[in-house]
């Protein structure tokens, strides 16, 4: 506070600079980190760049990054989701809760994607009717959901997940798998709208002050609740894309991914602060988590060096975007 | 007491001091006055242990000084009272006083009772009337800065530095802080007081010190100084007249809006006014008068417990600030950085931000056509900048404020709404942002200014309204206009 | 400045407000309580409940002064599992090794409490996220140690866990409760103290203040390393040995009983009493949701429905627009 207006002076002769060596690693650091990381880890196991396994890794960062969009857009307005999670296992037993076969699928989406939507928009309403943080908002969402979901499967879950989402979930298309068809096309979608469009400027404005937004004559709180939603409805898109990969349904499907979407956002240059951050970076992010998992699996890493590395990995590249005194 | 001799202070990017020499006697009021960006800040923060110089030396009450952080300059005798407060807010006032060096007892406990006694003590021999349990955050802003100033008087304070005291308190308050300063310096307390306000310098400094662009002018007594002068020495250039040649109007103005009996609860009571078409509106008052809510709540930001507003005979009492804008109100608002920017945008995006539907096809923004909008308004207001892309955060406060008007210019085709627009922008822009009010006036808009600095309202407007306490307490039309006159309705003093 | 202002808002920065709430919350589920089942207000019962609070508890403790500064510690749940292996480990049902383990352990989770300090001020990167890496990291060197449960502690080591005074309270409790009933005087009556909930409300204002926020920093993750560690070392005690996991649960769990207490996430107000009562509150509700006959699924929602509920009470109002 007190500083900014120091930093005035400075800060319009600093903008000169706009391309010295610190711009860069800034921008486009997590995409050198990316490929840093492939190249070190094809130096030490070729196989790591085989079809197959590229091909693998691709299907796993398929549902990770469709939630990792989702929770952009949240973060952007300085929130956070840990009920991603929850959602992702939730859609997950809904793909099961019906009678298993390809004529459910549409009754199965659109009631996933309600859920989803559905707890994103009470995710949006605790955030901005009853000013409650989002770290607990969304922790209360996900533990009613989890608590809903086990009574209702009485803890086993039991059924089918109808063909077709197996099929999008773990099939190809000549090589392509249909996850990443999937999930390239929610990346196009969102990515539109984020940077072209004008709900997606509302949300920057938004999310770089709500005071600010309300005084231009945005409504800053149907901006915030749309994002939950969308984080809610992408979260269970990816859940039934997960599903469908795993094939077996369990209450803990998705287990994890509200960290690492969370990570995997930061680690791309979306700031927890709010207003800032992409989604290209944020799928950096979300690649570097899987290729960081396969990698060192490949390497044939024990799982505990696994964790410790992925800890390491988390910290560096969060660092890279850190800005001095604002 | 302070001599700074050739110090110099870089940044990545940026030479913000340029072997400034100096220097500060003690038992003296010493004014520091240059535009924004000429490094009054910087060299602030470097006296001040903040930022360390590059070159150069500083000898400090007789010593070479080099500090390593503020809080070595304060051991030593210097406080700075900055203009954004460094205060606590959910500590108390005593709390914060005497944060850094609490009131102890033997077994190196901090001592509540005999700090909340000292505070209480301390803020009485300064005619201070607050109650030392209260929370800061629950103060005026003017209280706020009470406790800044009780921080200064804790300790054995050799030189004080004042960073735009009176952007925040005006009228009486005003007339007090200078009565305590003057004690100050009586007392033999180095003073440096920076601020816009030339004619506050006038009325307070013994000399004063020209900073431009990082590099050190002058110094001269006050008494042989003139304004001219001065602004010559900040600016480089004389500027002649700071407001715009009054205009003239026709008599039968339409009337565009209607203020009836408006309440905003604990702040504004049965506030009435009317804004005509061409008009320039003057609202003066003391901080804290009110005038700002009453701003908020016509513009829809605030909640109204009663009374009406009345646009073009429409009644938009129950409006959203979507809905005003829509109507053609615009709301230029006080706090540049907190409310009025996006700070994390760029020009572009900030001059359409209350206009995004006009740049927006098929729910897509239009880039170019932003681009050209954004071309065309910092070449009508002169914004010193790169480009449309140009980010805000680094910009000065008076190239801000442009964009913000121009943001605002664009959809008030009825009222314009402007809160303390000239505030911590540098004489030069401020010239120019006169210039654009005028301008904006004489295009049919019903321009409300709100502002604490008197020159601007006598400069600038046609009519005014005075505030006081929540209520409005006079109107002065165009030949009343007086400072004398609004100041005494503002502080209730019956004679001129 | 600050704009808004709590709607509860009075007294100073210790958040009392919070403190009735919880202290509300506490009086009406005790009343349902008694008024579902008989067994629930005897003593035997409300001494099971305070036996089980020590643990998250404990934990919490270490949580609410990470929450004070601003920040927040997500590898609690690590550190607390790493010592419990580390404890029953090292010690291996040798009695000779009790002591000099404990100290080691404890001293361990100062240590490692520092670790995350120094890169949370040395990166400059959010204590949510840096947390979270070391916390990742702390689980793989546990699991280096271990992959399974391993070692064994002598007999009296129960003893802090399950060990009770004259009228059978608690002595692991006890002992919790008179922890935090130190820390809140501590926080309130040192300069310390102080400058914890000061660089939690505004850290600009702390540096230029000239306040020491590094170390301020520094020692409040050390002690909630420290408290995390005292926590695997109770698991220990209850559970007779050490595991991997143990802990996993206790990160998200111990941000609870900090919120419910009064203590919010922006730092800079709050308090260790309002949390200890937080964890009274949980154990509580847990105990009661039993009796209900609620089955362990729904007991969850109730959780989240409780946490909402007293969240929801702090509606700051919002003055502009």
């Amino acid at each position: 506070m007190a500083v900014a207006k120091a930093e005035d002076g400075l800060n319009r002769s600093a903008a000169r600079k706009s391309f010295g060596m610190g711009e860069i690693v800034k921008r486009y650091g997590i995409y050198l980190f990316l490929v840093l990381a492939i190249l070190v880890t094809t130096a030490i196991s070729p196989a790591f760049v085989s079809g197959s396994n590229i091909t693998n890794m691709l299907m796993q960062l398929a549902p990770l990054a469709v939630v990792v969009i989702g929770q952009t857009f949240v973060i952007l307005v300085r929130g956070l989701d840990l009920s991603v999670a929850s959602v992702m296992a939730t859609a997950a037993v809904i793909a099961t809760s019906f009678s298993g076969q390809d004529g459910a699928a549409l009754t199965v989406l659109f009631a996933s994607i309600a859920m989803g939507a559905a707890t994103g928009l009470a995710n949006g309403l605790l955030v901005t009717k009853r000013n409650v943080s989002p770290f607990l908002a969304t922790l209360a969402t996900m533990i009613v959901l989890q608590g809903f979901r086990f009574a209702a499967t009485q803890g086993a879950p039991s059924g089918n997940v109808p063909p077709i989402f197996r099929l999008l979930g773990s099939a190809k298309f000549y090589g392509v798998p249909y996850n990443l068809m999937v999930m390239l096309v929610m990346a196009a979608i969102f990515a539109m709208l984020l940077h072209k469009a004008a709900f997606g400027r509302r949300v920057f404005i938004t999310g770089g002050n709500p005071v600010t937004a309300r005084l231009v004559g945005i409504s800053a709180d149907r901006v915030i609740i749309a994002c939950y939603m969308i984080c809610g409805g992408l979260a269970a898109l990816a859940g039934l894309l997960l599903s469908g990969f795993v094939g077996v349904v369990d209450n803990f499907v998705g287990r994890g991914f509200e960290l690492d979407s969370i990570v995997a956002a930061v680690m791309g240059g979306v700031a927890l602060s709010g207003g800032r951050g992409t989604i290209p970076g944020a799928l950096a992010g979300a690649a570097i988590l899987v290729v960081l998992s396969n990698a060192v699996v490949m390497i044939g890493m024990p799982v505990q060096l696994q964790i410790i590395v992925k800890g390491v990995v988390i910290i560096v590249a969060a660092s890279l975007y850190v800005r001095t005194a604002r | 007491m302070l001599s700074l001799s050739g110090v110099s202070k870089s940044f990545p990017g940026v030479r913000a001091l340029s072997e400034v020499s100096l220097d500060v006697r003690s038992g003296e009021i010493h004014a520091l006055v240059g535009e924004n960006g000429a490094g009054k800040s910087t060299l602030t923060r470097t006296i001040a242990g903040v930022h360390q110089p590059d070159e150069g030396t500083i000898r400090f009450d007789g010593r070479d000084i080099r500090w390593t952080s503020p809080g070595d300059a304060k051991k030593a005798g210097i406080h700075v009272i900055y203009q954004e407060f460094v205060l606590f807010p959910h500590l108390s006032v005593a709390e914060n006083i005497y944060i850094g060096h609490e009131r102890k007892t033997r077994f190196c406990l901090i001592d509540h009772k005999k700090a909340a006694a000292d505070a209480r003590e301390l803020l009485a021999r300064f005619g201070l009337d607050l109650d030392p349990k209260a929370m800061v955050s629950d103060l005026s802003v003017a209280d706020q800065q009470m406790v800044e100033i009780a921080k200064a008087l804790v300790h054995d304070v050799k030189l004080l530095i004042l960073d735009e005291p009176t952007a925040v308190i005006s009228g009486p308050e005003v007339d007090v802080l200078f009565k305590r300063l003057r004690a100050l310096r009586d007392a033999g307390v180095a003073i440096i007081y920076i601020s816009h306000r030339l004619e506050e310098i006038f009325a307070l400094c013994d000399r004063v010190s020209v900073l431009k662009d990082g590099r050190y002018i002058g110094t001269r007594p006050v008494a042989e100084v003139d304004r001219n002068e001065l602004i010559s020495m900040m600016v480089g250039r004389s500027l002649v007249e700071l407001f715009p040649p009054r205009r003239t109007l026709a008599a039968d103005r339409p009337t565009v809006l209607e203020v009836s009996d408006v309440s905003v609860p604990g702040r504004v009571r049965n506030a009435s006014l009317v804004l005509r078409a061409g008009e320039i509106t003057g609202l003066a008052g003391m901080v804290g008068a009110g005038r700002s809510e009453l701003a908020f709540a016509i513009f829809g930001a605030l909640k109204k417990s009663g009374g009406s507003v009345v646009l073009d005979g429409k009644d938009i009492s129950k409006t959203t600030p979507a809905e005003a804008i829509a109507a053609g109100i615009g709301l230029v608002t006080e706090d540049r950085k907190g409310q009025g920017l996006a700070m994390l945008l760029d020009i572009a995006a900030n001059i359409t931000a209350s206009t995004l539907p006009t740049v927006t096809r098929y729910g897509l923004i239009d880039r170019n056509q932003e681009n050209s909008i954004a071309e065309a308004e910092i070449a009508n207001y002169r914004v010193a900048c790169r480009g449309p892309s140009t980010g805000v955060l680094q910009m000065s406060g008076g190239n801000q404020q442009k964009v913000i008007l121009a943001r605002w210019a664009r959809t008030s085709s009825r009222v314009l709404i402007l809160d303390e627009p000239t505030r911590g922008v540098d004489v030069g822009a401020k010239t120019e942002i006169y210039r654009i009010i005028h301008e904006l006036a004489d295009s049919g808009i019903a321009v409300l200014m709100i502002s604490s600095e008197l020159p601007e309202i006598v400069g600038l407007s046609d009519r005014v309204y005075v505030m006081r306490e929540g209520e409005i307490v006079g109107a002065l039309e165009t030949d009343e206009i007086s400072e004398q006159a609004v100041i005494a309705l503002a502080t209730h003093q019956l004679a001129a | 400045m600050n704009l808004t202002r709590s709607k509860l808002g009075f007294g100073i920065n210790r958040s009392r407000a919070g403190i009735i709430v919880v202290v509300a919350l506490l009086a009406i589920l005790f009343i349902i309580g008694i008024a579902v089942s008989d067994r629930f207000g005897t003593s035997r019962n409300l001494l099971n409940i305070y036996e089980q609070s020590t643990g998250l508890a404990l934990v919490s403790l270490g949580q609410t002064l990470a929450v004070l500064t601003g920040g927040i510690d997500l590898s609690v749940g690590s550190v607390i599992s790493l010592v419990s292996m580390l404890t029953s480990g090292l010690i291996s049902g040798d009695q000779s090794m009790v002591i000099p383990v404990v100290i080691g352990v404890l001293a361990l989770g100062l240590a490692i409490g520092a670790v995350n300090g120094g890169v949370i001020i040395l990166t400059g990167v959010h204590p949510l996220i840096v947390t979270l890496g070391t916390g990742a990291i702390i689980q793989g060197i546990a699991l280096l140690y271990g992959l399974g449960p391993i070692g064994k502690v002598p007999k009296g080591f129960d003893y802090f866990a399950y060990g009770r005074l004259p009228g059978g309270i608690s002595f692991g409790a006890t002992f919790t409760m008179l922890l935090f009933l130190l820390t809140a005087f501590l926080l309130a009556r040192t300069k310390a103290g102080r400058y914890i909930y000061a660089t939690g409300d505004d850290p600009h204002a702390a540096t230029l203040m000239g306040l020491p926020t590094t170390r301020i920093i520094m020692l409040v993750y050390m002690l909630t390393g420290f408290c995390s560690a005292l926590t695997g070392v109770y698991l220990v005690s209850r559970f007779g040995v050490g595991q991997p996991y143990t802990g996993a649960n206790y990160t998200l769990a111990s941000i609870t009983p900090v919120v419910v207490g009064g203590t919010m996430l922006a730092g800079g107000r709050g308090g260790v009493i309002g949390t200890l009562l937080g964890v009274y509150l949980v154990s509580l509700l847990n105990n009661l949701l039993n009796f209900l006959g609620v089955s362990t699924h729904l007991q969850l929602v109730a959780q989240g429905l409780v946490i909402i509920a007293a969240v929801s009470v702090y509606v700051e109002k919002r003055r502009i627009a």
